[in-house]
């Protein structure tokens, strides 16, 4: 196995009966990146991380994470993972300690080791006040906090978050990855994301796509976006009628004519070949939300697939 | 082992703290008590004097005892189940919530996840059971103390062996459920409907022959007359003292199933203990075989 590739998933397959939800899926996550997996509700993803948390078996294939195999060795592997789920899954009728504490207990870590560990989690994540609180009774952010505070709790060396801010306010969302990127700077982590946000997805280092159990694109998001979307450039105050003689597809858009073209080239070209057109203007890429499009004719808003 | 004494601590705590589930727990006691007050004291009472020969004179103390002890055994037989199964719930809500799937992402074994419910519900029906149990020795001694010091270490050990068998029983249904639904499904069956099949609600000798027959299959039906025994034991200790003939007694020991027969053959108190402990290691063995074919079938 590469030495940088920390997660290795070869040819796998999974079928539910007469549902084939994975299928021949190959994919890598290399040490210490944002990795982003994406797809619609039932595209794979869930069965996909099911099995590399040794949740359910696959029918074939291979999993290598941080170089155990999935067959061999199942409880390192789990030793490695640290998971956030969508919905919270922790006992609301405990408090904050209680949880950590029981869930920590899990790994061996208990006694002093597990009260240095707390120490460190509330210090990271800022919940120190909220230890004697039931869980129950926190705000939807704080118990996110306390969702990554479990998942990191043995120190993984990657963290799957699983539509980690799906239903969360954007103040929330944009804590949470203040704190997923201060992780990723202090303690090299590696992030395994699914999420149905694709300004999420854009920052990610490379990025998978499922459809139909089976990949159909991946890259980053650089990649993705050279080769399945086009440039755009909207223009300001520009005569519609001459822009749309230009010959590229166009199209009003909140005052501006957007104009789309194959590339940044045609874009740098066009404005060069037509300098009294192009007063006010400005270039930019198609978006993740295009690539998905492109790559699967759906589209993802909050969950579903339209 | 911290793990399995942390997990354990983990489900104790969450049963004690679900306000919901204890009160849920504690449904069939206290409907039994309502029962009670209500017409089944009376019922109890009239039952007794009706097997009494005419021209016996009893005191009421021997009454009380007699009316109290089959009131608490029925009490102590049905909690011990009915709490056992609400307790042993948690394993269905850690389903249902995803607590399960959380504890499962870490090394933890399946074998020990499933020793923690099981230790964690012995001791959570124990705390509550021993507490009803205090509860009717103190409404003895009010009403009609005839217990020895032997009597109440046998009915604490009945306790004992009654919540293993209720926790086992329920471990291994509950491994079945996976929704709220079923979990109230359940529950309303075993709190409306163990009482009835065990004998606690209503004397086995007043059911037909069929029905009779067919609950001397069921080793909760021994469970409960061993309680039964150990409670009303004294009382008819002191009846024989003080010159109840034997058959007198008899009559009224079969009325309350302190004598079962098995197809017209009495029962031992030896045979009810070598039940309900076969059904306890029987049952054991059945939840770890389940457990261990669900592991393979997970891999």
């Amino acid at each position: 196995m590469d030495s940088e590739k920390i997660i290795e998933i070869r040819n796998l397959n999974k079928t539910y009966k007469d549902v084939h939800a994975v299928r021949d899926l190959s994919f890598s996550v290399r040490k210490g990146e944002l990795f982003a997996f994406l797809g619609v509700n039932g595209a794979g993803k869930s069965t996909t991380i099911s099995i590399m948390c040794g949740k359910i078996s696959k029918d074939s294939g291979s999993v290598i994470i941080n170089g155990a195999d999935a067959d061999g060795a199942p409880a390192r592997i789990k030793s490695s993972l640290g998971v956030v789920f969508q919905n919270s899954a922790l006992d609301k009728h405990l408090t904050v300690y209680d949880n950590l504490q029981s869930r920590a207990a899990l790994y061996g870590i208990t006694g002093d080791n597990f009260k240095a560990r707390f120490k460190e989690l509330s210090e990271l994540l800022h919940f120190a006040d909220l230890s004697k609180r039931s869980l129950g009774k926190l705000s939807g952010g704080q118990r996110r906090r306390i969702d990554i505070a479990r998942a990191l709790v043995h120190k993984p060396e990657i963290l799957i978050l699983d539509e980690p801010t799906t239903g969360l306010d954007p103040q929330t969302r944009k804590l949470l990855w203040q704190v997923v990127s201060d992780l990723r700077e202090r303690e090299g982590l590696t992030v395994f994301l699914t999420t149905h946000y694709m300004e999420e997805a854009a920052d990610a280092d490379y990025v998978v796509i499922l459809d139909g159990g089976k990949k159909v694109a991946e890259g980053t998001p650089l990649e993705l976006k050279n080769a399945y979307t086009h440039d755009y450039i909207n223009v300001y105050g520009g005569d519609t009628a001459k822009l749309t003689a230009l010959g590229y597809p166009c199209r009003e858009v909140g005052g501006a004519v957007r104009i789309s073209v194959p590339d940044t080239a045609h874009a740098a070209a066009l404005i060069a070949e037509h300098r009294e057109l192009f007063t006010d203007f400005e270039i930019f890429k198609g978006n993740m939300d295009d690539v998905f499009l492109a790559v699967t004719g759906k589209e993802l808003t909050g969950g579903e697939a339209l | 082992m911290s793990t399995f004494l942390y997990l354990t601590k983990r489900n104790i705590k969450l049963f004690l703290k679900d306000k919901g589930m204890v009160f849920t727990s504690l449904i069939t006691p206290l409907i039994l008590l309502v029962l009670f007050a209500t017409f089944l004291a009376n019922v109890y009472r009239d039952t007794f004097k009706q097997n009494l020969p005419e021209g016996f004179e009893v005191s009421d103390k021997i009454i009380s005892g007699l009316v109290g002890g089959e009131l608490c055994s029925s009490l102590i037989a049905v909690s011990c189940v009915t709490v056992a199964f609400c307790a042993n719930f948690l394993m269905v809500q850690d389903k249902v919530n995803g607590a399960r799937d959380d504890l499962l992402t870490s090394p933890v074994k399946q074998s020990t996840l499933a020793l923690a419910y099981y230790a964690a519900t012995v001791i959570s029906t124990l705390v509550i059971c021993l507490i009803a149990t205090a509860l009717c020795f103190v409404y003895l001694a009010i009403t009609g103390w005839f217990l020895t010091f032997a009597d109440v270490m046998l009915i604490l050990s009945d306790v004992v062996i009654l919540t293993l068998f209720g926790t086992v029983l329920s471990a291994i249904i509950n491994t079945f459920l996976s929704s709220q639904g079923q979990i109230t499904a359940v529950g309303t069956i075993v709190s409306a409907g163990y009482g009835f099949i065990c004998g606690a609600y209503m004397p086995l000798s007043q059911f037909g022959a069929v029905v009779r027959n067919a609950v001397m299959f069921l080793p909760g039906t021994y469970g409960t007359s061993l309680v039964r025994n150990h409670m009303m034991g004294g009382v008819f200790k002191e009846m024989t003292d003080i010159g109840f003939p034997a058959e007198v007694v008899k009559g009224i020991s079969d009325s309350v199933d302190c004598n079962l027969y098995f197809f017209d053959k009495s029962v031992s108190i030896g045979v009810m203990y070598a039940v309900m402990l076969a059904a306890v290691a029987l049952l054991v063995g059945v939840y770890v075989a389940i457990n261990f074919i669900r592991g393979k079938k997970a891999k």
